[in-house]
């Protein structure tokens, strides 16, 4: 039985470990070099369908669009790895404060993700652009804001959890000081379940990203994103499908082999567990 | 009748604080929005006039004191960009009236279909034990949930409509003109948005099944001599559907997310559209209503399930 | 009339149960004993065709009046079972609070056995529950009918499980720890109905429990469990008063009871230290010598006599020099004196308590929700004016005192104040009126379940040093070397009767036992002079009970400890403590020497809780 489980999770482990890396690596040398320019027009070119020279085909401007797909998956990363770090150490921060001391500060922080978290998220992140402005930074900055609650309610709801555990009750009966109970005796207790959200938090702002562009308002033509190549390329749907299933299937791509890579990792440590 | 008031009271005192919110969090913004509505024909007296007229020159609290008096009594203010002819501004009321059906509509149909697919689905999934199902449905349902609602939008355009031609692409019919032509091309965009939550819900409910299966008070429903079927749908399922409830809840505000861009995907002329186009524009008066709107429906539905699962779950008091 | 033939049962490849062999006779109760792991409950759940799809049935069969229920290599037939359960057999679980389905009320439960059973119509059904309800002791029958099972007490519930079990007379009845997780009270008026209901209705029980003392109430013959085998098997005084093999010999022992107290404890205490080869802390042979004298010190003892015994015992043992210096770290230097002094030997006391009300803090509940539910859904018909009184004030007017190297155990049922007070003594919760005077240093508290008690994320010796950082951290002169520090936590972890290469360990990777031994070494390493141990050995197996209680007798005298012990158990009371308490929601009704507290109780409840267990 054991053994049957662990080969479970080796599946989805090693699909979504080579499936993460692909992507990974396709989208860090898509920083610094692609097969053609990202920008560079051709007409002779245009709407050529997938083929040995130009893998995925060309778009409408005769652009490479394994280039672009490439350029673009780096940039979605990028943007989506910087979210998330920043929301999840805003998380951190917040929810272990308003969780293990309660109070005011907790019922105020509280009241507002209860009402963010009611909130779509891609409206939010509409709302704040909208007040921002469009641009790279800004989604950023708009994205991190928008995920910090999620994170908050996790690591809170952790932190609440483990304020009463016997062992940090005995913690505290040693006069062990707080900044010290909280981030060395809690917070790496708190981990394996953070760990998870992060993943599930990645994932989220790769479609949340990808959604933004799309809609027109994340990464700005001409630089390539999933998203806005998926926007340009919904008009020739008919002629050249192409165009648009090489950046949907990469998003799809990106986002299944991290949830398999996530589940893996989820199934292995409940495995260790029992 | 304690918790309902102290629900009513929670439910008002939010939409207030989102609507401040909205509002002042659109006052910072800086002021160029006269300037922009006149564009060429700007000059300082012009500007200082709309400026009056708009209400610009009150202090933010008043001004806030004096819209929400306005939609209190059902006037939402006038659109900054839309105009009925050249000398009166659009009501944001008129501008919306419109639109809601149709985002409406697409949120039921595909709470509708979320409900009416993911529920079997995931029943049958926690009953399966061949080994094969299991599997499958696992695969099928994780890449499910990797796609993102606007590729899936253009897949089942390219499927359905470019590739078996079930639907016409753009043949978006008005729902005045023929209901029954409307809701059949809102089913597609319904696909779209239902899909990934069919699939999540139905992984969840069957989560939820397996782990109450595994409680004692299952045990004991055996002892007493029940089937398997008995003690699925006797005990086991009404037990299960308790965080499927809280889940589903928390799905409508994905799916009024989910509209939003896939009537971008489908040339909707739904409120998702307009907000974004607002935005893009910044005609801050309607996106300022469309927030407030759009929370409200959130916030009703949170209320709908608190009141559903009280009556579901005798321990709530 | 139920044979089972050398069963054995086996999930993924390890048998959990290996070749029983047992015979139940129509209305003979049966009891299976052993410790947990043993393998009693899987039996049970097989016979009952309960147990998961993922044990196997490697060998041997299962026989009901010579139909096979169950054998080797084929699955569970529901078929069969579906027949027999509910009707001919039917089984009362463990924990009432889980084994009713949450969202149905409790009148419609029972219901579904007739449904499932009978051809009975709506109404005679109705009348046929509120009967059994009746004769299982509930007399508000109607009120039980409609409520759910969040709104009755953990009697009630485990009253209607029994209802649920005997409303169609099934011939064998299967009992799994039916009363461990109820109060002793709860517990005896359970077993009685028990009882009864096997006078009555002359159906074969087959009840299981850790518990001897309750095995040997209720059962007329007894099998042993260990790892997976029957061990002994015999009528219930054969097997307790003559045990033929070692394991049981040593279960029985294990057992607290009344036949030896501390003091006969305190001697074998030194013994057994000895010969345990990791412990490096055996006393020396007059030390032992004068622990053994101790055990022959006739019944009748006095606080003061009891301290003046301590210090004959520093002059003749051989940590004498240890022992003082121990005093002088902790609680030996009194800042506050004590109001009044101990008798005759007028030492100050390590804690008094004066007139201390406790109160229920608002929000976060110092009783938890499992308790008030204890105390309070019993008196729920009464009106809920009540319950709302005892929300507020949990502890009243508790008056006491404790003394160096004393240990005062506290009893009470679950819900009557003890952990209330317990947490107000170290100032976990400040709603209180009255005065708690400490002369110790930084009390520290053992608590009862090993598995929470140690942070998981750290390595024991991590965990042994923290409350010496710490207090280098408060107080400068105090702070000690990295290598000082370890040189103490290899030091206290050897005390406790563990080997060093524990040291790098997680907990996870150790027993319940040795997680409370770490979680002592943890509270005793920084001397606090004082300790408070709330059910420490509760959670623990018999056997592991006993050594951790030595443990605790040793160590306490060793470090000269003042311990405030709490208990539900009396016979563990009994074993550790000098002095008890006895506690009856809130009140504190009886203090006295224990063995006078034994040998004469005053007050009703304090004979009901000794008398009952």
């Amino acid at each position: 039985m054991k053994k049957e489980n662990g080969k479970k999770w080796n599946k989805y482990l090693y699909a979504g470990i080579v499936m993460t890396g692909i992507a990974v690596v396709l989208g860090i040398v898509g920083f610094f070099w692609t097969p053609y320019s990202t920008t560079a027009m051709s007409a002779a070119e245009k709407f050529s369908a997938p083929s040995l020279r130009h893998p995925f085909g060309t778009d409408n401007f005769g652009r490479d669009i394994f280039s672009r797909v490439m350029r673009g998956l780096g940039a979605t990363m990028l943007i989506s790895s910087l979210v998330v770090f920043f929301s999840g150490l805003a998380g951190i921060l917040l929810g272990a404060v308003t969780g293990y001391f309660g109070g005011i500060l907790d019922e105020v922080v509280m009241r507002i993700t209860d009402a963010l978290n009611g909130f779509p998220s891609i409206l939010l992140t509409l709302v704040i652009i909208s007040l921002l402005g469009t641009g790279r930074q800004n989604v950023i900055i708009s994205m991190s804001l928008v995920f910090i609650p999620s994170f908050v309610r996790i690591v809170r709801g952790e932190f609440i959890r483990l304020r009463d555990a016997d062992y940090i009750r005995r913690a505290r009966m040693m006069e062990v000081g707080k900044f010290r109970i909280l981030f060395v005796h809690i917070l790496p207790n708190v981990f394996s379940v953070f760990w998870v959200s992060v993943m599930i938090g990645f994932n989220n702002a790769i479609l949340a990203e990808s959604g933004m562009s799309y809609l027109g308002i994340g990464v700005q033509p001409p630089d390539a994103s999933l998203g806005n190549m998926l926007s340009d390329a919904q008009g020739y749907l008919q002629s050249a499908p192409w165009c648009a299933l090489a950046p949907g299937l990469t998003i799809v791509w990106l986002v299944l082999g991290f949830s398999l890579f996530s589940e893996g990792i989820r199934r292995r440590a409940s495995a260790a567990g029992v | 009748m304690k918790y309902l008031g102290k629900k009513i009271i929670t439910l008002i005192m939010t939409l207030f604080l989102v609507s401040a919110a909205a509002f002042l969090a659109f006052q910072i913004i800086p002021g160029d929005v006269v300037a922009s509505i006149l564009g060429t024909e700007a000059t300082p007296e012009r500007e200082e006039a709309l400026r009056e007229e708009l209400g610009f020159n009150d202090p933010p609290l008043v001004r806030y004191g004096k819209w929400a008096a306005g939609v209190l009594r059902g006037d939402l203010g006038v659109s900054y960009r839309y105009s009925k002819n050249m000398n009166e501004m659009m009501p944001v009321a008129e501008l919306i009236g419109d639109k809601l059906p149709v985002t409406l509509w697409l949120a039921a149909l595909s709470l509708a279909l979320i409900i009416l697919v993911s529920i079997p689905l995931g029943v049958l999934w926690a009953k399966s034990r061949s080994h094969a199902l299991d599997a499958v449905l696992g695969v099928i349902t994780q890449a499910t949930m990797a796609v993102p609602s606007f590729f899936l939008g253009i897949l089942v355009t390219w499927l359905f409509g470019i590739l078996l031609k079930w639907f016409a692409p753009g043949g978006y019919v008005g729902y005045r003109e023929n209901f029954w032509g409307f809701l059949s091309y809102l089913l597609f965009p319904a696909i779209s948005i239902a899909l990934p939550k069919i699939a999540m819900t139905a992984r969840f409910l069957r989560n939820s099944m397996l782990t109450e299966m595994g409680a004692d008070y299952v045990r004991t429903a055996y002892s007493k001599g029940c089937s398997r079927k008995r003690v699925m749908y006797g005990h086991v399922l009404r037990n299960a559907m308790m965080p499927v409830i809280t889940f589903l809840g928390m799905i409508v505000a994905e799916i009024v997310a989910g509209s939003i861009v896939v009537e971008q995907v489908f040339g909707l002329p739904g409120i998702g559209r307009l907000l974004i186009s607002s935005i893009s524009t910044r005609d801050f008066p309607v996106v300022e209503i469309l927030i407030l709107y759009i929370t409200f429906v959130v916030i009703f539905v949170y209320f709908l399930v608190d009141i559903l699962y009280k009556v579901v779950d005798p321990r709530i008091s | 009339m139920i044979k089972i033939e050398d069963l054995s049962v086996a999930f993924g490849g390890t048998e959990v149960v290996k070749h029983v062999s047992l015979e139940l006779r129509e209305g003979e109760i049966l009891g299976i004993v052993g410790e947990s792991g043993s393998g009693k409950s899987v039996t049970a759940l097989t016979l009952m065709g309960l147990v998961s799809e993922a044990a196997q049935v490697t060998t041997g069969r299962i026989l009901f009046d010579d139909v096979v229920l169950r054998e080797a290599g084929k699955p569970c037939d529901l078929r069969i079972y579906r027949k027999y359960r509910g009707a001919e057999m039917s089984q009362v679980f463990q924990e009432p609070q889980t084994s009713l389905n949450p969202v149905q009320k409790a009148g419609k439960q029972v219901e579904e056995v007739l449904r499932l059973h009978t051809k009975l119509t709506g109404e005679e059904i109705r009348t046929k529950v509120l009967e059994t309800f009746q004769a299982v002791g509930l007399h508000d029958a109607e009120r039980v009918y409609a409520s759910y099972p969040h709104q009755l007490s953990g009697g009630m519930r485990q009253r209607v499980m029994i209802a649920m079990a005997v409303i169609l007379h099934p011939r064998l009845i299967v009992a799994d720890e039916p009363t461990t997780a109820l109060d002793v009270t709860i517990q005896n008026q359970i077993v009685e109905l028990l009882r009864k209901i096997n006078k009555e209705q002359k159906n074969a029980m087959l009840f299981i429990t850790h518990d001897l003392h309750l095995a040997r109430r209720l059962c007329h013959r007894v099998a042993v469990m260990k790892d997976g085998c029957v061990v002994e098997t015999g009528t219930a005084e054969e097997v307790f008063d003559h045990p033929s093999q070692d394991y049981t010999k040593r279960l029985v022992e294990a057992v607290p009871s009344r036949v030896k107290g501390k003091s006969g404890i305190r001697g074998r205490s030194g013994e057994l230290s000895a010969a345990e080869a990791d412990s490096g802390t055996s006393e020396s042979p007059e030390g032992r010598k004068a622990g053994n004298g101790i055990s022959e010190v006739p019944e009748e003892r006095k606080a003061g006599s009891r301290i003046s015994e301590v210090s004959e015992e520093r002059k003749t043992g051989g940590e004498i020099s240890e022992v003082s210096e121990e005093r002088r770290a902790g609680g030996g230097t009194s800042k506050v004196p004590g109001e009044r002094s101990a008798g005759s030997s007028g030492a100050a006391p390590v804690l008094s308590v004066r007139n201390l009300s406790v109160y229920y803090q608002d929000g976060k509940s110092t009783l938890s929700q499992e308790q008030a539910e204890g105390q309070g859904r019993k008196k729920i018909s009464l009106g809920s004016r009540l319950f709302q009184k005892r929300g507020q004030c949990v502890v009243w007017n508790a008056d006491f005192e404790i003394y160096s190297g004393e240990s005062l155990g506290l009893v009470g049922e679950s819900g009557c104040g003890k952990t209330s007070l317990s947490k107000a003594i170290l100032g976990m919760n400040r709603h209180i009126e009255g005065e708690i005077v400490h002369n110790s240093v930084r009390p520290q508290m053992v608590f009862q379940d090993p598995y929470s008690s140690l942070n998981p994320a750290k390595t024991i010796g991590w965990l042994l040093q923290e409350p010496l950082r710490a207090a280098g951290a408060l107080d400068k002169s105090l702070a000690m070397t990295r290598a000082d520090r370890e040189t103490a936590a290899r030091d206290m972890l050897r005390r406790v009767g563990m080997d060093e290469r524990y040291f790098d360990r997680r907990p996870s990777e150790l027993s319940g036992g040795q997680r409370q031994r770490v979680s002592i070494a943890q509270a005793l390493i920084t001397n606090p002079g004082f300790i408070i141990a709330d059910e420490p050995v509760s959670a623990l197996d018999v056997t592991i009970q006993a050594q951790i209680m030595e443990l605790f007798l040793k160590l306490q005298e060793e470090m000269h400890l003042a311990c405030l012990f709490i208990s539900h158990d009396i016979n563990v009371v009994y074993r550790m403590c000098d002095r008890i308490m006895v506690m009856k929601e809130g009140h504190i009704i009886e203090t006295g020497e224990t063995e006078e507290v034994f040998a004469h109780p005053k007050e009703d409840y304090t004979k009901l809780l000794l008398w009952g267990s």
